[in-house]
């Protein structure tokens, strides 16, 4: 069990991961969907440091949850929080 | 009903990616699919691990522990120099983009804006850590992983936080002007740029760093009063140079998106201060 253990963190934090992106696409809020995104950025950067690239972890933390969340909250704050729900036939 | 299984088929899907993904990147994975990396690649990554930092092998060596950085700076240096290059006609689209030749706003006192003082305090707490944390990133970038590239990003967090917690006033008065901050990553700029070239007119190539056999110059010291200060050659400078001009880059973005839209909206109707 404990020789796995990184592959068990790994498939633990991608799977994070996947949830993330799940409730980044499903969200009607936008807001909402913008820290869904950055949760997604957590994980994946707990994933590169896994897998041994803490260079990619430094770069990856500030640009996904700093500076990319707050590029897209600016475009949101333009614009509409919500989406609109569509109709499916 | 047809959205629960719609449901249930995304879920399986997903399940199936992760377990796809875990098998691809780990190593006993890729033992269980039998699609290890060629032994010739492997090769390349052992060849760059052994000679990053070899005293014996003198002549391909980059004289830093940080293979990463060895490999962003001197083995592939040009592709960093490009990658510069292109941030840096980025943040010259956006301010272009943004022209406004006043980007002061000039209000009431900066405690009147912003959000509570729990968040202020920590958010004053906070910038100063990771203003000091991003410095250390940049500064031994050549020894432990990190970068110049890294802390610069890490940087540009501090002058969001403020501005979140504080409105952009505060950014003002402590001097993060627009002005100041093009004139700081102009700086980190021709740092790179003389770092590169320097060699050439010594005799080597462009962004040589260490002694190679077929180049007259003998490349940048590996340290100050060596061994007390360990800067590996052009390493050191590159990183601080790039943290300079990412850092002032990303603040520039930021300072030019929390500007108000009706100072815009002046500008264009020809009220502004601007021309």
């Amino acid at each position: 069990m404990i020789e796995y253990i990184h592959e068990i963190l790994l498939a633990f934090s991608l799977t994070m991961a996947l949830i993330a992106t799940y409730l980044v696409i499903k969200s009607r809020d936008l807001i909402k969907a913008v820290v869904f995104s950055a949760i997604q950025s957590i994980a994946y950067s707990l994933a590169y440091y896994l897998l041994a690239a803490p260079d990619i972890v430094l770069a990856y933390l500030a640009v996904g949850v700093g500076i990319y969340s707050i590029l897209l909250l600016y475009a949101i704050s333009k614009t509409e929080r919500y989406e609109e729900v569509e109709k499916r036939g | 009903m047809a959205e629960r299984l719609g449901d249930i088929v995304v879920g399986i899907a997903l399940a199936v990616i992760v377990i796809v993904i875990v098998l691809a990147f780990t190593a006993p994975g890729l033992l269980i699919a039998g699609i290890l990396p060629r032994e010739d690649i492997r090769n390349l990554a052992k060849n760059f691990l052994i000679y990053a930092v070899n005293w014996q092998r003198k002549e391909f060596w980059v004289s830093s522990p940080e293979v990463v950085t060895s490999g962003v700076w001197d083995y592939r240096g040009l592709d960093t120099l490009f990658e510069t290059a292109v941030f840096y006609l980025a943040i010259i689209g956006a301010t272009s983009v943004f022209r406004l030749l006043e980007t002061k706003i000039h209000r009431k006192k900066p405690g009147e804006l912003g959000l509570s003082i729990i968040a202020k305090v920590g958010a004053r707490i906070m910038a100063v850590l990771i203003i000091v944390a991003s410095i250390s990133i940049a500064v031994h970038g050549h020894l432990t992983p990190g970068g110049g590239f890294q802390g610069g990003s890490a940087f540009a967090v501090a002058p969001l936080v403020l501005i979140a917690a504080f409105s952009r006033v505060l950014l003002d008065k402590l001097g993060f002007t627009k002005e100041k901050m093009l004139g700081t990553r102009v700086v980190g700029l021709l740092v790179i740029a003389l770092v590169a070239l320097i060699p050439i007119s010594l005799g080597g190539f462009v962004m040589q760093n260490q002694l190679k056999l077929w180049s007259i110059f003998t490349g940048y010291p590996t340290g100050i009063l060596e061994p007390f200060l360990w800067i590996s050659g052009s390493l050191f400078f590159y990183n601080i140079a790039e943290f300079l001009a990412v850092g002032a880059g990303f603040t520039i973005l930021f300072i030019l998106l929390s500007l108000p839209e009706e100072l815009y909206r002046k500008d264009l109707e020809g009220g502004g201060t601007s021309g």
